[in-house]
Order: C-alpha cells, then sequence, then structure tokens
C-alpha cells in the first residue's frame, strides 16, 4: 500500500504520528500478551476459579416391616428463598405472592429486609418445599433467587426415635444410627474446581476444570421392624401409663442371631423437630446407654453358671433361712416366709436372694464366696455373657456399665455375693438381653446387630448372617434346664397371661438403685426379661422390659412384666408361631 | 473557463469521477465483521451478567442480533453518503450542526424535566430513550454535524486565505467547539465524545493551514480549561488517580484497567479462541463497548490484535492517503475530520485499554457494539469513500500548473501506476 504522501505537509506529519502511537500499541500489547502472559494467567486463574462443593446425599434408613424393607429416615429438599435487592423490582408483587404461598415460612421482617440497602443478599423464607418455591418460580419475581437445601424428613414419624437419632443443622448426625454410622451416611462430597463467572457460576470453559463426582451415602437398612417397634411403642406407653412410670425402655431381639427387633425408650421426641426437646434426656437410648445395676434377672446367669460348672441343678435343694450371712454382712430375702429345705426352682420362682448366694458359695468351697467362686462368676458373666462390657452395637453412646473383677480389692466376696443377685454390677439392657439369648439359644453369644444389610442401586444387600462371637459359653444341657427353670418361674405366678401351647420363660427383676452412695428403699427400677417361642428348643425372640422413674417404686413383677406379657402375646401372632402341645 | 484550455484550468475543478478507494470499504468491513464475531461469541455471557446484575431480561442473541441491525443501518447510511453529491452535503452543514445542537439542549431540557425518553445514566443525560427503536445519542448527531459544517466553513476561509484570521476564522471556530463542548462535556459529562470533537476540530484546523502559534496556543488553551475541568470534576479526578495506579484501588476504572489487563494478559500468543472468554463473562465492565479491544486480545491473542491494529492503522492511513490526494481544500477537510474523529477514537480507546493513557470512556469504532456512534461513523466514511473518487495523483499535486501536457493524474486513483487507467481490459 502506497501512501505518496506530500514530501513535508502536514498529512506526512499526522502519518508519522499515528505509526509512532501504533508502535507503542505493539510493544505494549507484546510486553502483556506475550512477555508477561504467565503473570496475567495467574492474576486471572486467582480471580476466576472457585471450587464448588458437590453434596453428596445423605444414605437413606430403612426398617424392616415383615419381610419389606420400609424407610424411615429420607431426604427432602426444601428451598430457602433469598433476595437481591438490588435487583429487587416489584416490592408489593413479592410480598404478596410469598405471603400467599409461603405465609408460614417467611420471616417475620421479610417486607423490610427487600430494602436494605447494600445487600445483594437476603433470606426471605425457609423451608420452602418445592410444590412452593414452584408457584414463587411461577410469579417470575425478578430479584429472587432459590437455594435448595437436604433435609432429613422421617416418614415414621417419632418411631424408633432414639434408634435413628438426628442430623443436626452441620449435617452431622446426633445420636443413634445417624451418629455411629456417619461416615457411611454422609458419603463423600464431591467437588468441582472451575472457572467462573462474576456472579460465581462455573462456566464450561478452560482445561483446568476439575470435576470429583460425590459418593452418596450408604442407604443403611436396619435390622429393626417398624411393625414390632410400634407396637411395642405403644405397649410400654400403656405400660408406663397404668404403672405410673416415668420412664421405660424395651429392647426386643432375636436370640438366635443377635438382632435387634425393636428398641423402645419413652419419653421420646420427633427427630424432624429435634430442636424443640427441652430435655436432652430424651435423645438417649436407655437400652444401650443407661447401665443399672440389673437385679435379679441376673439370677438366671448365677443359675446357669452353677448348672453349667455342675455344682447345683434347680431340683437340688438348700437350707433356706431368709437371711444369708457374707462376710460381715447379712443378705435378706425381698420375700419372707418360704424357708426350710427349699429347691434352688422355689428360690428363683420367688427370686430369693440366698438361693442364689448359696450357688455362689458352692462355686466355691461350699460355704465361702472362694476367689475361685469369683473367677468363675467373672469368667461367666463377664467373658461369656458380656456384662460390663461394650456390646459393639452400631449405635452411638454405647456405655460399657462395670464388672469388677475378682483379682481388685472390690471384688471381694461380699461384692459377688451382690453379684450372685444381680447387685453390685453396672450392665445396660442390651448387655443383659445379649447375655440372655445366649443362655436360651444353647450357648452361642452374638454380638447384637441392628443393621441388617444395605440398600444398593440394585436393590437389598443382607448382610452375612451373623456368625456367633463365641460358642458353647455354656452347655446346651445347661441352657435347657435354665430355660426350664425360667418357664416354670413364670408358669408358677404369672403362667396364665400367656397364651396357651407356647414355651414362654423369664425372670422378674426390682433393682435397688444407689441413692446418694446408699442402696434407696424409696426407688427401684422393675424389669422383666424373658423368651418365648413354640417349644424349648425353638426361642424365637428375647424382650427385655424397664421402668423407672426418679423416687420411684417399681417392680418387676407389676409393673415391667405385664409390658412383657402384652409384647409376648403379640409377637406370637406377628411371627406366626404355630403352638405346640 | 473553457478557453483557457486544459493546462490553465484550476486544479479543482477538472477532476475527474474515477472509482472510489475499495480499500476504505474493505477494511471498514473487516473491523464490521470482527466486531460482530466478537460479540457473536461473547452476547451471551453479556445479557447472562445483565440479567444477573440488573435483573433485565435480554435474551442470548440480543446483542448480536441488535448489533446486526445497527450494522445494516449503518450501512445504508454509508450508500448514502457515498452517493448523494458531497457538495449537496456540504450545503447541509449548517443545518446538520443547528439540530445537532438543538437535539443536545432538547435533551438537556428533557433530563432536567425527568421525562422517560431521557433516562439519567451514570449521573447524566446522554441519550434519548425511543422504545422499539433503542436509543439515539444526540452527540454523535452533532459530530458529523460539526464535520459537515467547519469542513465547508473552514475551506471557504482558507480559500479565501483568512484561516489565521481571528475574527473570520479563530472566534467563529472557537465559539462552535466551546459550545459543542459545553454541552457534550459539562452537560452530559461525556468526556470521551468531547475529546472527539476536539480531534476532529484540531485534524480540520491543522490541514486547513492554521499556524504553529495559533494551533499551539489553542493546545495551551484547551489543556488549561481541561485541567480546570478536571480538578472542578472529581470524577475526572479519580481516573487519572486510577490510571497512575494510586491508592483509588476500589475505584471501578483501577477495576476496569486491571481486568482489561487482565483479558489482554491472558489472551497470550494467540488467544484463547472464541467462546473461551471468560472475562466477559462478568469481570470486565463494558465487555461489549468500550472493552471490547480487551476481551479481543483474551479472544484473539496478540496476533489476532496485531491484525486488527494492522486494519485500524491501514484505515487511517487510507484516510491520509486520500486526503493528501484531494485537490479541493473543502474535501481535504471534511476527510481531515473523519481522520480527527476515527483516530481520536481508535488511540484513546486501545490507550486506556491496554493502560497507558487515562480511561475516557470512549468506543472503539466498528468494532465496539453500539448504533448510534457506528451508523454515524459508518456515514462519515461513506463520505470519505466518495470522495476518493475525487483524489489526484501526487505529481500533479507536486506541480499543480507546471505542466505542459494534458494531465491525466486527475482520471487516476491513488496507487494506481500511470497505466493502469488506460487499460480497459
Amino acid at each position: 500500500m502506497k501512501l505518496e504522501l506530500l514530501k513535508g505537509s502536514r498529512t506526512r506529519i499526522l502519518a508519522a504520528v499515528i505509526l509512532a502511537i501504533v508502535a507503542i500499541f505493539v510493544v505494549r500489547l507484546f510486553y502483556l500478551q506475550v512477555v508477561k502472559y504467565d503473570y496475567y494467567v495467574g492474576l486471572a486463574k486467582a480471580e476466576q476459579q472457585s471450587r464448588f462443593v458437590i453434596p453428596a446425599s445423605r444414605g437413606i434408613i430403612y426398617a424392616k416391616s415383615g419381610t419389606a424393607i420400609v424407610p424411615m429416615v429420607m431426604n427432602e429438599t426444601v428451598y430457602t428463598v433469598f433476595a437481591d435487592p438490588a435487583t429487587v423490582k416489584d416490592k408489593t408483587k413479592i410480598t404478596d405472592t410469598l405471603r400467599q404461598v409461603a405465609g408460614g415460612n417467611v420471616r417475620a421482617d421479610f417486607a423490610q429486609l427487600l430494602s436494605t440497602p447494600n445487600s445483594r443478599y437476603q433470606i426471605l423464607a425457609t423451608k420452602v418445599t418445592r410444590t412452593q418455591a414452584d408457584k414463587i418460580k411461577a410469579a417470575n419475581l425478578s430479584g429472587i433467587g432459590f437455594q435448595a437445601v437436604s433435609q432429613r424428613v422421617y416418614p415414621e414419624g417419632s418411631l424408633g426415635a432414639q434408634v435413628l437419632g438426628f442430623v443436626d443443622t452441620t449435617g452431622q448426625g446426633r445420636y443413634g444410627v445417624e451418629n455411629y454410622q456417619n461416615d457411611a451416611l454422609k458419603g463423600v462430597d464431591g467437588y468441582l474446581k472451575a472457572v467462573t463467572d462474576v456472579n460465581n457460576v462455573p462456566l464450561t470453559i478452560g482445561n483446568d476444570n476439575v470435576s470429583q463426582p460425590a459418593v452418596n451415602g450408604k442407604n443403611i437398612v436396619l435390622s429393626l421392624d417398624r411393625n414390632i417397634q410400634s407396637y411395642v411403642e405403644s405397649a410400654l406407653a400403656a405400660g408406663l401409663q397404668r404403672s405410673g412410670a416415668k420412664k421405660g425402655s424395651v429392647l426386643v431381639m432375636d436370640p438366635n442371631n443377635g438382632k435387634v427387633l425393636a428398641m423402645a425408650n419413652l419419653p421420646t421426641y420427633d427427630p424432624a423437630n429435634y430442636g424443640q426437646v427441652s430435655d436432652v434426656a430424651a435423645f438417649n437410648n436407655d437400652t444401650i446407654s443407661a447401665p443399672y445395676e440389673p437385679g435379679s434377672d441376673v439370677k438366671t446367669y448365677t443359675l446357669a453358671t452353677g448348672i453349667d460348672k455342675g455344682v447345683v441343678k434347680a431340683s437340688d435343694t438348700y437350707n433356706n433361712t431368709d437371711y444369708i450371712k457374707v462376710g460381715d454382712i447379712i443378705i435378706s430375702n425381698a420375700t419372707l416366709g418360704r424357708t426350710g429345705n427349699i429347691t434352688f426352682q422355689t428360690a428363683l420362682t420367688w427370686s430369693l436372694n440366698t438361693g442364689f448366694v448359696t450357688i455362689a458359695q458352692r462355686l466355691g468351697d461350699g460355704t465361702n464366696i472362694t476367689k475361685s467362686a469369683r473367677d468363675i462368676m467373672y469368667d461367666y458373666f463377664h467373658n461369656r455373657f458380656g456384662l460390663g462390657s461394650l456390646t459393639g452395637i452400631e449405635l452411638a453412646n454405647e456405655a460399657p456399665g462395670t464388672v469388677i473383677s475378682p483379682d481388685t480389692v472390690q471384688g471381694n466376696a461380699v461384692r459377688y455375693s451382690n453379684m450372685a443377685f444381680g447387685q453390685g454390677l453396672d450392665a445396660t439392657l442390651i448387655q443383659v438381653a445379649s447375655g440372655f439369648s445366649a443362655i436360651v439359644n444353647g450357648g452361642s453369644f452374638y454380638k447384637p446387630t441392628i443393621i441388617d444389610g444395605y440398600m444398593t442401586d440394585t436393590g437389598f444387600k443382607q448382610n452375612a448372617t451373623p456368625k456367633p462371637i463365641r460358642t458353647n459359653i455354656i452347655a446346651q444341657s445347661t441352657s435347657v434346664q435354665v430355660k426350664q427353670a425360667t418357664r416354670d418361674a413364670r408358669a408358677t405366678s404369672f403362667g396364665r397371661t400367656d397364651k396357651p401351647g407356647y414355651y414362654i420363660g423369664g425372670k422378674t427383676g426390682t433393682s435397688q438403685v444407689i441413692v446418694n452412695g446408699q442402696y434407696s428403699n424409696s426407688e427401684t427400677i422393675g424389669t422383666y426379661l424373658g423368651f418365648g417361642g413354640s417349644s424349648i428348643d425353638t426361642p424365637r425372640y428375647v424382650i427385655m422390659v424397664q421402668v423407672s422413674g426418679k423416687d420411684q417404686k417399681l417392680g418387676g413383677a407389676q409393673d415391667a412384666l405385664p409390658i412383657f406379657t402384652n409384647i409376648s402375646n403379640w409377637m406370637l401372632d406377628y411371627l406366626k408361631i404355630q403352638p405346640k402341645g | 473557463m473553457r478557453d483557457r484550455g486544459w493546462n490553465e484550468r484550476p486544479s479543482s475543478d477538472v477532476v475527474r469521477r474515477h472509482r472510489p478507494d475499495y480499500l476504505i470499504l474493505l477494511f471498514m468491513g473487516l473491523l464490521m465483521l470482527i466486531g460482530l464475531v466478537t460479540l457473536y461469541a461473547i452476547g451471551p455471557q453479556r445479557a447472562n451478567v445483565l440479567n444477573n446484575s440488573y435483573g433485565s431480561n435480554y435474551g442470548p442473541t440480543y446483542f448480536f442480533v441488535k448489533q446486526i441491525i445497527s450494522l445494516a443501518v449503518a450501512l445504508v447510511g454509508f450508500v448514502i453518503f457515498a452517493t448523494v453529491p458531497y457538495e449537496w452535503v456540504l450545503k447541509q452543514g449548517k443545518k446538520l450542526l443547528w439540530i445537532g445542537l438543538g437535539l443536545c439542549a432538547v435533551l438537556f431540557i428533557a433530563g432536567v424535566a425527568r421525562l422517560s425518553i431521557a433516562p439519567p445514566t451514570l449521573g447524566a443525560v446522554r441519550w434519548f430513550q425511543l422504545g422499539i427503536f433503542g436509543s439515539i445519542q444526540p452527540a454523535e448527531l452533532l459530530k458529523f454535524g460539526i464535520l459537515v459544517f467547519l469542513g465547508g466553513f473552514i475551506g471557504l476561509r482558507a480559500k479565501q486565505g483568512h484561516v489565521n484570521d481571528l475574527y473570520k476564522t479563530l472566534i467563529p471556530v472557537a465559539a462552535v467547539t466551546t459550545i459543542s463542548l459545553l454541552f457534550v462535556v459539562i452537560l452530559q459529562k461525556d468526556l470521551g465524545t468531547g475529546v472527539a470533537i476536539t480531534g476532529i476540530i484540531a485534524a480540520m484546523m491543522m490541514i486547513g493551514g492554521v499556524n504553529k502559534r495559533i494551533g499551539i496556543i489553542a493546545l495551551i488553551t484547551l489543556a488549561v480549561i481541561g485541567s480546570i475541568f478536571i480538578v472542578i470534576e472529581p470524577n475526572r479526578v479519580q481516573r487519572i488517580v486510577t490510571y497512575t495506579g494510586g491508592s483509588d484501588a476500589q475505584g471501578g476504572n483501577r477495576y476496569q484497567i486491571d481486568n482489561a489487563l487482565i483479558a489482554i494478559g491472558t489472551g497470550g500468543l494467540t488467544g484463547v479462541g472464541i467462546g473461551n472468554s471468560v472475562q466477559a463473562s462478568g469481570y470486565l465492565p463494558e465487555a461489549t463497548n468500550d472493552s471490547v479491544f480487551a476481551i479481543m486480545g483474551e479472544i484473539f491473542g496478540f496476533i489476532g490484535l496485531m491484525v486488527i491494529l494492522l486494519i485500524l492503522f491501514g484505515l487511517l492511513m487510507r484516510l491520509l492517503s486520500i486526503m493528501d490526494h484531494l485537490v479541493d481544500i473543502r474535501l481535504k477537510l471534511l476527510v481531515a475530520g473523519v481522520f480527527g474523529w476515527f483516530g481520536t477514537h481508535v488511540i484513546l480507546n486501545i490507550a486506556a485499554i491496554i493502560g497507558v493513557f487515562p480511561l475516557t470512556g470512549i468506543t472503539l469504532p466498528l468494532l465496539s457494539f453500539g448504533g448510534t456512534s457506528l451508523i454515524f461513523l459508518t456515514a462519515a466514511l461513506g463520505l470519505v469513500f466518495q470522495l476518493s473518487r475525487y483524489t489526484v495523483h501526487s505529481s500533479r499535486l507536486a506541480k499543480v500548473g507546471d505542466s505542459k501536457h494534458e494531465d491525466s493524474g486527475s482520471r487516476r486513483r491513488v496507487g494506481r501506476t500511470r497505466y493502469a487507467s488506460r487499460c480497459s481490459s
């Protein structure tokens, strides 16, 4: 391109000026784009790139309903409605629409928030359902945005609340399965490292975008049966009403595999509104977290130990004077008058402490609870039946309780005489029921479990059939004898309340509570521990009931046993157990 | 005149109409196309940003379609001014100037009266909002009016030899300049357009032959008045502070320049490619308008910007070349005005965006999104295109009246060989 500009003309001057300026531009652009390229790429990255969390969806918790599987805890997407006051146009329309569609969810002063100066984010309403959100969206309001929030919903209401636990506002599981299985339920959040626009919306531009998909949480299937749980909760509520007890817990498990079928505690709470609970004690699952002195239920353990060691049979006799001296203390029976030469069966039936102290003595030299007797009792109670140690059930806040070893000063004969009838040791309902399960199933100790498997994309994947963690902890014959003894004990006084044709056994317990370091006479815990099935060889369930209350005297026979009976009779129907003979 | 023969004729009378300079059309078309492609690439992002930030409701193709419409209108303007005889256009100079000034006055009054057709933007009323017809910026018409009017006026004075006459030329020109700047810079607070108007007038005066002394005095006067305005108007002080990289880190202008540099810098040698601009997604303000050069730097890289600069430079050089080869001083002045107009926009815009000069808020002609400025500048180029039919060969200019032979230079376009015009096939 030949310009042919006149020599010396002002045009030439202008051309020279333009040329010089363009030359400056070229040099400057070369500097910016080629020399400083990396510098500006770095600046751009710092400004443009953001990291986003792709939330993993929390696992669903299912329970059984017979053979079917039903959800207990699900997720629901709710919306937080917010405003960008800078782009809000029609305030009246916004307030009218929100009031009309989501009047219950709006913040009290949301109309004022719309006019907040220098703000681009104001929350107007929370927990708005999808339907409501769609209606608000349909109104086409400018300056209004939605944020999806996932929350837990409970199709069964408060059923099994303490077993389930809840999820707090930070997404952390609290109590129960939600807490214990938090990591599995939570899954792993994915992330997206991406270039975004100025409003932080990810763009598909660039090669540095990294996307790590979320791994959703596992869907847990509990061994809990919602029908049993439901019946148990109502039976417990009715029982508490009858006895006036303030608190109660019931545990139902399958003695043949350790699976927990129901686990109820009253008072309970509504996990959907956990924030409104005033007494956090309601969150506790007392069946696993509240060790107590189990009392006379443990006499079945003592009997089993004595029989298994071959020192007694239920039909053996001893001389009952209603009192027995151990060391420098005197132990008396709660029920007086059955004195003389009586069988251990009678001692069990009437829950006479002297009989079981006698068994403890016979484990020793016959008159003293020697060190070897105490070692045997410790071995059976603690090592075999599992009292005083964590069972490992898949629930949060399990407490171990205490069984004092004979190797310590505390583990003396006096203590072990008390332990023979269930005092002087701390155990939880799950421990007592698990040990008892081993006694009635013929000597196999199963770790109690509440998780039956997982729901996967392809359907229910059941855990492997549980194997006992300790076998032959008592002989088969011992098991049979103890079952007979408990059945006879039950039949003598309460058999009429059971459906005929079944094999039901159990033991009452009325435990004293230590108040200010002394066994209190004004507060007792009533328990009942029993099993049921069509015959002695086929126990199908173990039920343990506990009722208690501060400053309440509650008895095993009057207050706990009727609840057991109610549930037991219902279970026979529910499990469709055929009567025998 | 007829009896005097070819050699005696004043050169301006005998210039014959020949083929125009199609390079003008080519360069202009290329720039428009590049601008359109860029807008097609970033239009959806821009719409998205505006919708999110201001609650507007632009569709993804809004900017692209609107630019196509603007380009179509602009090309119609180009054709009109390329065909309507320049003599007629020159006669309309006074009328156009009055319309331009009148519309500015109406705009100001409408703005004071807070009419909806004159919406305030950034603290000033700059355009009429005409519903579906979009917006019209009267300052652009004013530029065109000044161009045509002063082309005729200074041209006449130059022919009379009165260019440096204080009362006949300098005061009237200074008056037009002052009134125009009053409207544009003070009332509309549009420094960019004010600088462009100054550029137009300065280029015309320079080519019109104003002597150096007066030119220097005028420049000094402008500089002094300019400094006074800058001090009065804090918003401009801020721009200077911004440019010098001062403490005003929060300021919008610093932000704009920083992000313009990021956009240009990340373009690298070859650019991120069409559709991959991130800075256009809201980081860089005015991405479609004043900052479009930065976005082009990001998309097309150093190589792409070199091509764009080359075309801009080429177009400016064509303007100079045509100007130099016109004989009629009025036509020279028209082209000089267009050169001043186009050149001021290009230089000030790019210089600000690449961070070597303060921001003035001026568009990059033919490349930026924006109707009014595009339409009037294209019309002005159409006029230049018409004038390029009347150039003569440089040898003719050098020896006007000094030839013994028939002068065939008038039939030749710039840059063609002596024999090219004789070749019929």
